[in-house]
């Protein structure tokens, strides 16, 4: 039973994410397929669920209709009810305001008649963008046990790593008492997860300060941690932020560990199998007599006659007779035809990989990309959505198919190392 | 054409006695099939494919499984202001007292319900078998003819024919139909060769009246009273002729055979191109991960849901949502249901595992050499099977047995219950 003055949910689904590449060309980074039949968000939708919240809206901005088509109703999430429900929160134009969000604190700020219309006694701010399983029962608990006005969800990453995050330094009682956004050269390794809970009535005291405070991490944090009561709630998870084709890749590759570090089913992980034309709702996959299958996730609807070697298959892919999948990541409804050979390949849906044809050929793996050298620069290749790649193409490393391209627009018959179709 | 203008009634009521332990606990027609969906599945993705938007189910014999099955009927598009799925459980008023007493007992005991509805046409179908059928195609043939009852049938060989209901269907309209001329229900000897699939079409009024009729009889059966009544009654009377596939779901054996020509490269019973959907709430098929199949698994010729967790060798077998198979294991042209636990170096060939059931490890079933063909082995639902257990082939094993009934070893075609 739910109390009157439960917390409630605000999720930032709203960013680019443009180092996913070709990956959101045409969704938001939340709506991202991953691990097969999942798409980002359901992490963060499920984690709401699974801690008894109820109450949810999702700020939405880039490229928000495979967002909005997949959160559905919310019954997905069990967000269906009386009391219950899950809502769009999309930018829109005020009496005076009528830009874009201008960062996470003034996403907030421009729906806060949402906050006044849920009466709530604390808000709970997440993003839509990260693969983990958490309980925000526990951070509420431990919020209101240490009466903070703020928390922060902070976990240990590699020094290395810290310069993308928020980093807190903490007392022994677990207070905030510095804070260095993205900095250059740490003084810690606790990071934010970009998970706050607020007190209602604090936040938006905050966000009634002043409309130049953009955003939480850069100028809301860093004021309440001076004069308020901040406190890192420490999680020791499995915790990614998936925003570069690498780190996708790996998260993806960490469903297939044997030490279960992502564990979809056991984390009680929901989805909306039945958007976009039956993205998940597919008969039991069918395996052919040559079929050979090793260390893949493989969903349903698939039909496999050739051999999947480590990688992640969504619903409806054809691997034909001959064919081989390597290390590759496929989106739904992916055909790749007899003979192909995919190494270390990421292919949005609905793409076709023609007869004898080679993506992720070559040993160059350390030929990087030359129109996105931060995007592409360990040997991964990208296929973009419904992409048809020609019989006997041979495609290299850290390359990149565009969108919708057709046999046409293959010039060569070798797109090399590190060169991009686009 | 808002009202809809057809009302399909499914026949889900029976057990099926031969399936034996499969239905102790559920009717025939919510038997598992095809590595996710169940046998009724067929039936309303048929109906949902042929536009029938208003529906009524039969249903009599243990009849939860049906009804946490059908759920709001969304799963097959079958909820809206027009749409619906009803199920008719058998009930007691100030007139009656008793269950179904068969088929046309259950239609019957529901005319109020079906007038209510006002339809053009009546379709009985059978909620126990597999195969496609667009029933517009039916429906317009019926039409076309202004028959009264037009029954769909296909061809089946004379051996066969003594468990049919057969009626011989000249030909007036080439392979497509034509008038049927007798009905002879499970006959020694038919006169026809065209077998009733149990897809009937009929003029209300005229089922309205030979269903009247019928409550005076003694048995209370669509094949064996109602198409005899109406043919000695001189109504007119056609036979549509189906040559698709049919697959019947009576018998262990039957079952099995179905389940089979669901496998290789252009299967007999091929789900996608089908378009056979199932609920996917019910056993929360929809909260399943993809397969996880593991570094030295094996999986050939083989149909695997969502949910499963393969290490050992898997082939020529179905797996349902939740099966996992431990490392050493090797599962041969098997059917095994959902949430199945099998442990490590198991060998198992020519078996049904009905749902829950757990392997511990070294267990061995139907693996001895036969000289002829083996029997199809049979394991009810929630049980735990000892390591080293060996059952011989064809034999049945009782739902949840309690421990100290298990033995070492069964031979070949026992019943353990």
């Amino acid at each position: 039973m739910r109390k009157p003055d439960e917390a409630i949910v605000l999720l930032l689904a709203g960013g680019v994410g443009s180092r996913l590449n070709l990956l959101v060309e045409k969704r938001a980074k939340p709506a991202v397929t991953f691990g097969g039949i999942y798409r980002i968000i359901d992490f963060s939708l499920s984690n709401v669920m699974n801690s008894g919240l109820t109450r949810v809206g999702v700020l939405t901005q880039y490229k928000p209709l495979s967002l909005m088509s997949h959160i559905g109703t919310g019954e997905a999430w069990d967000f269906t009810g009386r009391s219950r429900g899950v809502k769009i929160l999309p930018p829109r134009t005020g009496s005076k305001d009528s830009d874009w969000y201008k960062g996470t604190a003034d996403a907030v700020r421009r729906n806060i008649d949402f906050l006044e219309a849920n009466k709530a006694e604390e808000v709970v701010i997440l993003s839509g963008d990260h693969i983990y399983h958490m309980d925000f029962d526990a951070m509420l608990a431990f919020h209101n046990s240490k009466k903070a006005d703020v928390t922060v969800g902070m976990m240990v990453v590699p020094k290395e790593q810290i310069h993308q995050f928020g980093a807190g330094i903490t007392n022994k009682d677990g207070r905030i008492v510095d804070w260095e956004e993205k900095p250059e050269v740490p003084k810690t390794n606790l990071a934010s997860m970009g998970i706050y809970v607020f007190n209602r009535d604090y936040l938006l005291a905050s966000l009634a300060r002043s409309k130049d405070e953009i955003d939480f991490g850069m100028h809301i944090l860093p004021w309440a941690i001076d004069n308020d009561n901040v406190f890192a709630y420490p999680f020791y998870g499995y915790w990614r932020d998936v925003g570069t084709i690498q780190a996708y890749w790996e998260a993806n590759m960490d469903l297939l560990n044997q030490k279960g570090m992502i564990s979809p089913e056991k984390w009680q992980i929901r989805t909306n199998v039945e958007a976009e034309e039956r993205r998940a709702d597919r008969p039991a996959t069918r395996y052919l007599a040559a079929a050979k299958v090793r260390n893949s996730l493989i969903s349903a609807g698939c039909v496999i006659k050739g051999t999947v070697l480590n990688s992640v298959l969504s619903p409806g892919v054809v691997v034909e007779e001959g064919a081989v999948v390597k290390d590759s990541i496929l989106f739904r409804d992916c055909r790749v035809e007899k003979n192909a050979q995919l190494d270390l390949v990421i292919s949005d849906k609905l793409t076709r990989f023609g007869e004898n044809a080679a993506v992720g050929v070559g040993e160059h793996h350390d030929i990087i990309s030359r129109l996105y050298p931060k995007h592409l620069y360990t040997g991964i290749t990208l296929v973009g959505d419904s992409a048809e790649i020609p019989a006997n193409m041979k495609i290299g490393r850290n390359c990149i198919v565009k969108c919708n391209a057709s046999e046409a627009d293959f010039t060569t018959p070798f797109l090399q190392d590190g060169e991009s179709l686009s | 054409m808002l009202r809809p203008t057809t009302l399909a009634m499914i026949l889900a009521g029976g057990r099926a006695e031969e399936l034996n332990v499969l239905t102790y606990y559920r009717p025939k027609a919510a038997v598992p099939f095809g590595g996710f969906a169940r046998v009724i599945d067929f039936a309303l993705s048929n109906l949902m494919n042929s536009g029938i938007e208003q529906i009524a189910i039969l249903s009599q014999y243990r009849s939860y499984s049906l009804i946490n099955h059908i759920g709001t009927g969304a799963a097959w598009d079958m909820i809206g202001r027009y749409r619906g799925v009803s199920i008719l459980p058998p009930f007691i008023d100030s007139e009656q007292q008793d269950w179904y007493r068969g088929s046309a007992d259950a239609v019957y005991k529901n005319l109020d319900f079906i007038q209510y509805h006002r339809p053009e046409e009546i379709l009985i179908l059978s909620g126990d078998h597999i195969y496609q059928m667009d029933y517009r195609d039916v429906i317009a043939y019926h039409h076309r003819k202004n028959a009264d009852l037009t029954v769909v049938c296909k061809r089946v060989e004379k051996q066969r024919a003594s468990r049919f209901g057969m009626a011989h269907i000249d030909d007036e309209d080439g392979d497509r139909g034509g008038k049927m001329v007798t009905y002879q229900e499970k006959s020694e000897n038919p006169e026809g060769e065209w077998s009733s699939l149990t897809v009937l079409c009929f003029k209300p009024e005229i089922l309205y009246k030979a269903l009247e009729e019928n409550q005076s009889d003694d048995s209370f059966e669509f094949g064996h009273d109602i198409i005899p009544k109406l043919m000695d009654q001189g109504c007119r009377a056609y036979g549509y002729k189906f040559d698709g596939y049919w697959g019947y779901t009576r018998t262990v054996e039957e079952y099995w055979n179905a389940n089979m020509d669901l496998l290789g490269d252009q299967p007999l019973v091929d789900l996608e191109r089908w378009g056979i959907r199932t609920n996917l709430d019910h056993r929360g098929l929809r909260d399943y991960q993809p397969a996880l199949i593991g570094r030295n698994a094996e999986v050939l010729d083989s149909l695997i849901y969502n949910g499963c967790v393969v290490e050992g060798t898997v082939r020529n077998s179905i797996l349902f949502p939740g099966v996992h198979i431990g490392a050493g294991s090797v599962i041969e042209n098997s059917v095994i249901f959902f949430s199945n636990r099998i442990g490590k170096d198991c060998r198992f060939d020519k078996m049904i595992s009905d749902v829950n059931t757990v392997y511990a490890d070294n267990v061995e079933i139907g693996i001895e050499h036969v000289d002829k063909e083996k029997q199809i082995a049979v394991v009810g639902w929630n049980n735990r099977v000892p390591a080293g257990t060996r059952l011989g082939h064809g034999v049945t094993v009782s739902p949840q047995l309690q421990p100290d009934k298990w033995v070492e070893v069964l031979e070949a075609g026992r019943v353990l219950r």
